[in-house]
């Protein structure tokens, strides 16, 4: 096992890096949860790397965890991570030549009533869940028991918005449509689409919970009280050092398991459930002591910390929990 | 990034499965969380083991044959110990030769104590290490057994505490106050002598673990002459060799602590089977909990050896002591709660699997202690990898 990162990988996370922090300002979030069209401009940037959406999951974790670093609005991980992977898996080969080509924007619709992301089987009830931004893009896959796809416009649909803690994702149900057929869509390919995409949202994970740790380091060493800094009280240090060990955790484990689904390595099941779960863990750790440690300021408004805090908690929900990934990890290990 | 090892290192770990299969007694294979309350000493086992891995090139395989290695790669220690670990095999019993004093000789000895280091790591010397104090624990600088220059001798006053294996050492590798500058601050003035353990005037008073096993002691210096030849390195500048663990194999060290608790999780499943614990949804998360935990952990030591590799540091190991010290520790205590009533049993005919849990449970609890406790090692994460300041 080797965590370099190759040059292409160390350009991908720069690149990203660099774009998301110029082009993704707290501003821009915050006028996206006013009015979903701010985000527009970011898309404009965002579309030309959808089509890492086809390439290895480490490339489109490595940029995923960028974007959870600045909590990102808008329609990038359900059109690169979700609906791109799925055209493909119902090879859907036109479609997906174009959504890869930043034409047009998607999302998938899978759960049903109980809101869990389950390919094996998926659900017949009449309803899909949590379906990421299907407000705003053009295209919707709903994914029909069988398994099969099929792909609408969003006008087609009859979608209701849902709030969330989060404003930075946007999240709706919708009906299915009765008597609805779809392409078939072999479950193995199913299964691994949206494995992969679990990967990927733990690395936005990650990214979310780097940025909480960062920002609380960063705010031990500025603020003084009792005439020094609160980083120097022990209490403080060693909230960030657990903090920041999950964090690593999370990290190596993201980034392990994004290599195993690309290797096909027979441990990739285990270690996307491990991924998912330490990264909801992390990042729900660090924004519960990030809150802890920038206290008034912190429960403000005004500050972006509650922006990471609500993402995390509502990141670690999409696709599965702590929990949900800790029962899929028990049926893996005790059968 | 990338899963998979070329066709070197492949050959490279064949080669020690096959040296495992031929060579290693059945007494080296087993866990660190089996060793057995009524050891003492060094059972001739081990002292054959240990030689033969010398003498085979495999004791530290990145050192050069003459010290017991065959120059192999970072890469190939990693996969060296990793293998080691996943067998549950033992190299020696005393550690204290092979990873701290035989590496310390070679960087800071005279010639004459250079010429130790063979016979230290192949462990036909036994050493123990006296560092810590009745008031010299965590804050080892303040440590005061005093050692007065005398011309061709030092004489020694004082007492050690906790040291290990001196019941049963050759020799100690003492920490010593030489520093007559009383303003001076309180690392500085600190020398490293090495002392016979049978010269006259040294006091061993063993103390026994809680699990009932001897194997640290009490060591009290009563005007104790140690030959001035005896000094590692420079006079009153001992604080620098603190430092001299087996830099070859810091970037590997955390493979124990994530194997050990691999174990203990492996040993938890076959645990929670066998009492039927295995369709129990609280014990079903538990044990994925545990398992999330070990599997990260895993990871995280290897992208952390990636730099180290490169000859870069590798922040990530420093939490790796701290997570895996702490994490054996709740892996026992769950393994205590799954026993129910009979947990707490260590009747030899009672106790499960020949009391491995309540065992490992105690030996764990000396693992968040020893080598720098838990807080010591959050201090040092806040301070060196978080960039805090100091308290
Ligand atoms: C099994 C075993 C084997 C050992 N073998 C050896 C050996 O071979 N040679 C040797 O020299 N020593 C050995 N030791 C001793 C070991 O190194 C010390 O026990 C350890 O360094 C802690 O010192 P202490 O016990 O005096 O605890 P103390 O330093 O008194 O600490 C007591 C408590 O206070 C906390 N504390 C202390 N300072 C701070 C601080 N600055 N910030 C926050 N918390 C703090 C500690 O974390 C701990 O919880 C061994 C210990 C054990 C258990």
């Amino acid at each position: 096992m080797d965590f370099t990162l190759t040059d292409e990988q160390q350009m991908v996370r720069d690149t990203a890096r660099a774009l998301l922090q110029k082009e993704c300002p707290p501003a821009l979030v915050r006028a996206h949860a006013d009015d979903p069209a701010a985000a527009a401009p970011l898309w404009g940037h965002l579309r030309e790397w959808v089509v890492l959406g086809d390439g290895p999951t480490t490339d489109l974790a490595l940029f995923a965890e960028e974007c959870g670093a600045v909590v990102a609005p808008g329609p990038y991980f359900a059109t690169a991570a979700l609906f791109l992977p799925v055209l493909r898996a119902a090879g859907l080969t036109e479609e997906a030549d174009a959504v890869a080509a930043g034409e047009a924007t998607g999302t998938v619709a899978l759960a049903g009533a109980d809101g869990r992301w389950c390919t094996d089987p998926v659900t017949a009830d009449p309803v899909r869940t949590f379906v990421p931004e299907a407000d705003g893009v053009d295209r919707v896959a709903l994914v029909l028991p069988g398994p099969e796809l099929l792909v609408v416009d969003r006008a087609q649909l009859d979608i209701t918005p849902v709030a969330t803690l989060d404003t930075s994702r946007r999240v709706a149900t919708l009906p299915v449509p009765p008597g609805a057929r779809g392409v078939s869509l072999p479950a193995e390919a199913l299964a691994a689409a949206i494995e992969r995409a679990t990967v990927v949202l733990a690395a936005e994970l990650v990214g979310t919970a780097r940025w909480l740790v960062e920002a609380s380091v960063a705010y031990g060493r500025e603020r003084i009280q009792f005439d020094r800094p609160i980083g120097s009280f022990q209490a403080v240090q060693h909230q960030l050092v657990d903090m920041a060990l999950d964090l690593e955790r999370a990290t190596a484990a993201v980034y392990y398991a994004a290599m195993a689904l690309d290797a096909g390595d027979p441990d990739r099941h285990r270690a996307a459930a491990v991924a998912k779960a330490a990264a909801g863990t992390a990042a729900r750790h660090a924004a519960k002591s990030g809150m802890q440690i920038h206290a008034g300021i912190g429960y403000t408004w005004e500050h972006d910390l509650h922006l990471y805090l609500r993402r995390a908690y509502a990141s670690d929900d999409l696709l599965g929990d702590v929990t949900f990934h800790h029962d899929r990890l028990a049926d893996l290990l005790l059968g | 990034m990338r899963l998979t090892f070329d066709a070197a290192d492949e050959a490279f770990r064949a080669d020690l499965r096959a040296f495992l299969d031929e060579h290693c007694p059945p007494e080296a294979r087993r866990g660190k969380d089996f060793v057995a309350a009524d050891e003492e000493g060094v059972p001739d086992w081990a002292r054959a083991w240990q030689a033969t891995l010398f003498d085979h090139g495999w004791m530290v395989p990145s050192f050069p044959p003459e010290l017991g290695g065959r120059n192999c790669t970072p890469l190939q220690t990693l996969l060296y110990l990793e293998e080691l670990a996943a067998q549950g095999v033992v190299r020696s019993v005393h550690f204290g030769g092979y990873a701290i004093v035989g590496p310390s000789l070679l960087e800071f000895g005279n010639e004459a104590q250079r010429a130790l280091a063979a016979p230290s790591i192949r462990g036909d010397i036994v050493w123990c290490v006296g560092m810590s104090e009745p008031d010299a624990g965590s804050d080892l600088a303040n440590l005061s057994t005093r050692a007065v220059a005398d011309g061709e001798t030092f004489v020694v006053n004082g007492q050690k505490v906790w040291t290990s294996y001196a019941p049963f050492a050759d020799k100690c590798f003492c920490y010593v106050r030489t520093g007559t500058d009383p303003e001076a601050p309180k690392h500085k003035g600190i020398s490293v002598l090495i002392i016979d353990m049978d010269t006259p005037g040294i006091e061993v008073r063993p103390l026994r673990h809680i699990t009932g096993a001897v194997e640290f002691a009490e060591v009290f210096f009563s005007d104790v002459v140690v030959p001035a030849d005896r000094l590692v390195g420079e006079l009153d500048n001992g604080w620098r060799i603190t430092m001299g663990s087996l830099a070859h194999e810091r970037g590997g060290l955390w493979v124990e602590g994530v194997a050990g608790s691999q174990r203990a999780l492996d040993g938890l499943v076959a645990l929670a089977r066998r009492k039927g614990l295995d369709a129990d949804p609280t014990v079903r998360r538990q044990l994925a909990a545990a398992y999330e935990k070990v599997a990260s952990l895993r990871a995280l030591g290897y992208k952390g050896f990636a730099s180290f590799a490169q000859g870069s540091s590798a922040p990530e190991h420093s939490y790796m002591k701290l997570a895996t010290s702490e994490l054996r520790k709740e892996l026992f205590d769950l393994g205590l709660d799954l026993l129910g009533p009979y947990g707490s049993v260590t009747a030899p005919e009672l106790a499960e699997e020949g009391g491995r849990w309540w065992n490992g449970f105690f030996i764990s609890l000396a693992a968040t202690i020893g080598g720098g406790t838990s807080e010591i090692q959050r201090n040092t994460v806040a301070t060196r990898v978080l960039g805090l300041p100091r308290g």
